[in-house]
């Protein structure tokens, strides 16, 4: 059986609709996306027009054309037109399980709770080997506190993949509901084990020792928690991210990339993301941090420079040179950058901070103490009056130095900041020793 | 049979009249934030704007003050005469000129002198007013050093170190300018406004209150300098139960902090450990506004934080002595606070049955697909929920009963929350930002009896941080607390109003006054209000 399409308008304007005995597909007005992005889903809509159009298509070509219409607006989160696409899709073919496992996905993520319900069942009984359905469909279950049925899926998921870290962890988060810390750090633990990098997992098993009452643990797990979670194997949403073209998707790339300290991957995505939009300042600033974690750090300054040359108030481009700057003791040049950046964004006292230093370097010691005295005037941090003491011993003023230098580390004392103390101790030795030498 | 009939027929209208009216436009709360939008997506134009709920001229009714983005927040005094509302802008002759991008607002006497004064937050530089008595304010930001030019959002008044003076806390969220903003863009790579993450994290602000008129920048000194965090919302309230008072900080894609009270003059970040800082699973959300109070009668103040849709809001339950546990599944708030970012919130009795129920206002902070297909031209709107507290633990979201206005798609941002008709229940003031305030009257509440309290000190202050425990029967006990901050950017109702359902009086009632020492007080009258002072 075909669905009857009827064109209502012409097909080269934005906002066409097509009308289907199944579903009206509202096109999305794409004149704000980026035209990577736009010729993209333009081309994938011209594929979908024709096999509607094409008398010969079959169901299943017409549902996999729909389907993958959808899958185009999904991963650009359109996700209106995708769940009528989707819809279309299941209508032309009911067996198929990947559309309504994405219509399941849409509807988790619009609240609509029931409906993913039912739609995951449906998955399952089509494909009960699909474990990212079971472990979705006991997380939705486990956000309704239903943990019965969370559990039943979880253990489901895990008959399919024993080692399925999503589902061991989810088992874990079940046991901690009930408070059963000992179940929920057993499954945390296996968790941990076979997925070493979700390195979040340390936050739930810290949580569950702190439970048993053994805080030493706890602790020892909350010292090493940190962003990355457990996620389950789940085929048909990493084939939606690698539908994502563009300049930002491989400037979002990287700096997943840079993150993880790939440095060549990210370099690879930052250079693709010049070349969809070579006008991209973060793209130029992200590969030039990106080439000084790889050592070229000529490379680095030259994109830091180009970024620069595209928008002169881009205080991290301005910054970053400057650190490249002072590093190769051209401390005048690194002054000019700074003072760009506290031009930009006079509120930025960590620029102000490495400006003043510098200005200490190029033997400017007056600019310096003006602006380190203003600094501390402001942030009243124990660092940044440190600058104002080194000023002062620059100027000769080492009187003067010392003194200022002994209030600090008294406040040092009283704020029981030790590792700064120790250091403002060795200065104020140095301004102590250059008394009476100059004037 | 015809029981069960009689009992249909009483039920039936009491569910079909709206809980909350909003009466603002009829009642003179004339009112329209004005984001000062330029196309240019930069982030400060959807942050604001909050409000403030005072008695700024003493004569017992609640008065309004309306932060506004760029042409400066009105103060209207509240007229009320037997029940029947009505508010009187009296901006110019208050001499407030609120003349910063506004944020938000607190209130608290800073100089002991039993009129309530006004701290304003700005995107840069902030302003506190000092109520003279006379239906005029001064502007005394200079003469009491307590601004903070950096952008400012929300702030709390304190006596940290129980002197007997109100302190200051000024929570920061971003070192945003217009020359440092970024382009951003959505996931459909359309542009948008940006998250809080491109823009260092500029940290908070504490000001001691010296006793002679002004302050003191005690921020290093007590330690609240050494966790930073993109902070848009804060309550205080003594969360390990050791008397003294404890700050949490939420902070918008950051931990939380939870600054325990080191009874020094410092405080230690413990909100880790504390199981406070992220949600269940380790996972920073991006905390907007928040409360704390003893939602299931255990006797400790627990912490409710709203965050961005597709997390959910988070209800932080305290064992005592400061230990938490992120129960918001098991407590039903799991799945309705996805679908919406929540703004302004507070625990509330709304029913006056005793228990403390939700509001959350929402609006989204990135360009909605669906409201842009549909031609809004700022497509941000969303509904804002209420949720019953069933008493069991639970919470239910109640949908049509609640009112017309929880229909509307609006952008919705702070929640001040009041009893502004004096009628014995709790009403709301919502803001919106780039829309209409809402005054959201409440007509249920005073079915059931209900105990008004106000706390203040022997100059007629209000004793914020007093903890207050009504004792309605054996194992029954009502804990709550003098505050005016919590919710976003906004500042509530000082006094005390709890719902004592059916009970028509109340056994004892035990206070627990700022400086740390206790009294056991004669039981007041109830459906009424009774000023106690200390």
């Amino acid at each position: 059986m075909k669905l009857a399409c009827i064109f209502l308008c012409s097909l080269c304007l934005l906002c066409v609709s097509v009308i289907c005995s199944a579903q009206t597909i509202h096109w999305p007005d794409l004149s704000q996306l980026e035209p990577d992005v736009r010729d993209q889903i333009k081309s994938q809509q011209d594929i979908l027009i024709s096999t509607i159009k094409d008398t010969h298509s079959t169901d299943t070509k017409l549902s996999a054309a729909y389907g993958a219409m959808g899958e185009i607006y999904h991963a650009y989160s359109l996700t209106g037109p995708a769940r009528e696409c989707y819809l279309n899709a299941n209508a032309l073919a009911p067996k198929d399980f990947r559309w309504i496992y994405l219509l399941a996905k849409l509807d988790q993520l619009d609240g609509r709770v029931d409906e993913a319900i039912r739609r995951y069942r449906i998955v399952t009984s089509l494909r009960p080997d699909l474990v990212a359905a079971l472990v979705n469909l006991g997380n939705i279950y486990l956000e309704l506190d239903r943990l019965d049925d969370a559990r039943s899926n979880y253990a489901a998921a895990l008959k399919n993949d024993p080692n399925s870290p999503a589902a061991h962890y989810s088992l874990g988060q079940v046991a901690l509901s009930r408070r059963n810390y000992a179940e929920a750090v057993e499954h945390f633990e296996k968790a941990l084990a076979l997925a070493p990098d979700a390195n979040r997992i340390h936050y739930a098993l810290a949580m569950a020792y702190r439970g048993l009452g053994n805080s030493e643990k706890a602790k020892l797990h909350l010292a090493q928690q940190g962003p990355v979670g457990v996620r389950v194997a789940d085929p048909l949403m990493d084939r939606l991210v690698q539908l994502v073209e563009g300049a930002r998707v491989h400037l979002m790339r990287g700096k997943v990339a840079l993150e993880a300290k790939r440095y060549e991957e990210a370099a690879t995505e930052f250079r693709e993301a010049i070349e969809a939009r070579p006008d991209s300042v973060p793209a130029h600033v992200n590969l030039g941090a990106t080439l000084t974690q790889l050592g070229d750090l000529k490379g680095a300054a030259e994109e830091f420079t180009r970024a620069v040359a595209i928008d002169p108030n881009n205080a991290n481009a301005h910054y970053n040179l400057a650190v490249l700057l002072a590093n190769e003791k051209q401390h005048e040049q690194a002054i000019e950058h700074l003072q760009a950046v506290s031009t930009i964004n006079p509120n930025d006292a960590g620029a102000r901070f490495f400006l003043a230093q510098q200005l200490l370097y190029a033997k400017r010691p007056d600019e310096a103490l003006k602006l380190a005295q203003s600094l501390y005037s402001t942030t009243r941090a124990l660092q940044h009056g440190a600058l104002v003491g080194s000023a002062l011993a620059d100027l000769g003023r080492c009187a003067e130095a010392a003194d200022w230098q002994r209030k600090l580390i008294a406040r040092a004392v009283e704020e029981r900041n030790d590792e700064l103390q120790a250091k403002l101790k060795m200065d104020l030795q140095r301004y102590e020793s250059c008394r009476g030498l100059k004037p | 049979m015809r029981l069960l009939f009689i009992a249909l027929l009483l039920l039936a209208p009491q569910a079909s009249r709206p809980i909350f009216d909003d009466v603002a436009a009829e009642t003179g709360l004339n009112f329209r934030h004005h984001n000062g939008m330029t196309g240019k997506f930069y982030l400060p134009e959807i942050m604001g704007a909050g409000a403030a709920l005072f008695d700024y001229d003493n004569d017992g009714d609640l008065d309004v003050f309306l932060v506004q983005g760029a042409s400066g927040g009105r103060l209207f005094r509240n007229d009320l005469e037997k029940q029947k509302l009505r508010f009187t802008d009296v901006t110019e002759k208050s001499r407030i000129v609120a003349t910063g991008y506004g944020m938000g607002a607190a209130v608290g006497d800073i100089n002991n002198d039993g009129w309530s004064d006004l701290y304003l937050t700005n995107l840069g530089s902030n302003q506190m007013y000092l109520n003279k008595g006379d239906g005029t304010f001064d502007d005394v930001t200079k003469n009491t050093a307590t601004d903070d030019p950096r952008w400012s959002t929300a702030a709390s008044f304190l006596d940290y170190d129980r002197d007997g003076w109100l302190d200051l806390m000024v929570v920061n969220y971003a070192d945003f300018s217009v020359t440092n903003s970024p382009n951003c863009y959505a996931p459909t790579s359309a542009r948008d406004y940006c998250t809080p993450r491109v823009f260092r994290a500029p940290g908070n602000r504490l000001f001691h209150n010296r006793r002679d008129g002004t302050f003191e920048d005690v921020t290093v000194a007590a330690g609240v300098d050494r966790e930073f965090g993109h902070g848009l919302g804060i309550v205080v309230a003594d969360f390990d139960d050791d008397g003294w008072p404890d700050i949490y900080v939420a902070n918008d894609g950051d931990p939380n902090q939870l600054w325990i009270n080191q009874k020094n003059g410092t405080f230690k970040n413990e909100a880790l450990l504390a199981g406070a800082a992220v949600n269940r699973d380790g996972k920073t959300e991006a905390g907007m506004g928040v409360d704390a109070g003893d939602f299931d009668g255990s006797g400790t103040d627990d912490i409710f934080v709203t965050h961005l849709m597709d997390e959910t809001n988070t209800l932080f339950t305290n064992a005592g002595a400061a230990v938490f546990e992120d129960r918001t599944r098991e407590t039903g708030l799991g799945t309705p606070g996805r679908r919406f970012t929540g703004f302004g919130t507070a625990f509330f009795d709304y029913d006056n049955d005793g228990w403390l129920d939700l509001l959350v206002v929402n609006g989204a902070v990135q360009l909605l697909p669906e409201l842009i297909r549909k031609g809004d031209p700022f497509p941000l709107g969303q509904p804002n929920q209420l949720f019953h507290n069933t008493g069991n633990g639970r919470f239910v979201e109640i949908v049509e009963q609640a009112g017309p206005s929880f229909q509307l798609l609006e952008v919705s941002r702070g929640a001040a929350f009041g009893d502004v008709d004096n009628d014995g229940d709790t009403d709301v003031l919502v803001t919106n930002n780039n829309g209409p305030v809402r005054l959201l009257l409440n007509q249920l509440g005073n079915r059931n009896h209900w105990l008004g309290l106000r706390i203040v000190s022997k100059n007629g202050r209000d004793l914020l941080g007093t903890r207050v425990d009504i004792v309605l029967r054996k194992n029954r006990i009502l804990r709550r607390r003098v505050r005016t901050d919590g919710s976003y950017l906004s500042a509530n109702d000082p006094r005390v109003l709890v719902g004592l359902g059916s009970a028509t009086q109340v056994e004892a009632v035990r206070v627990r006054w700022p400086d740390g020492t206790v009294a056991e007080l004669k039981p007041p009258p109830v459906d009424r209000y009774t000023t106690i002072k200390q």
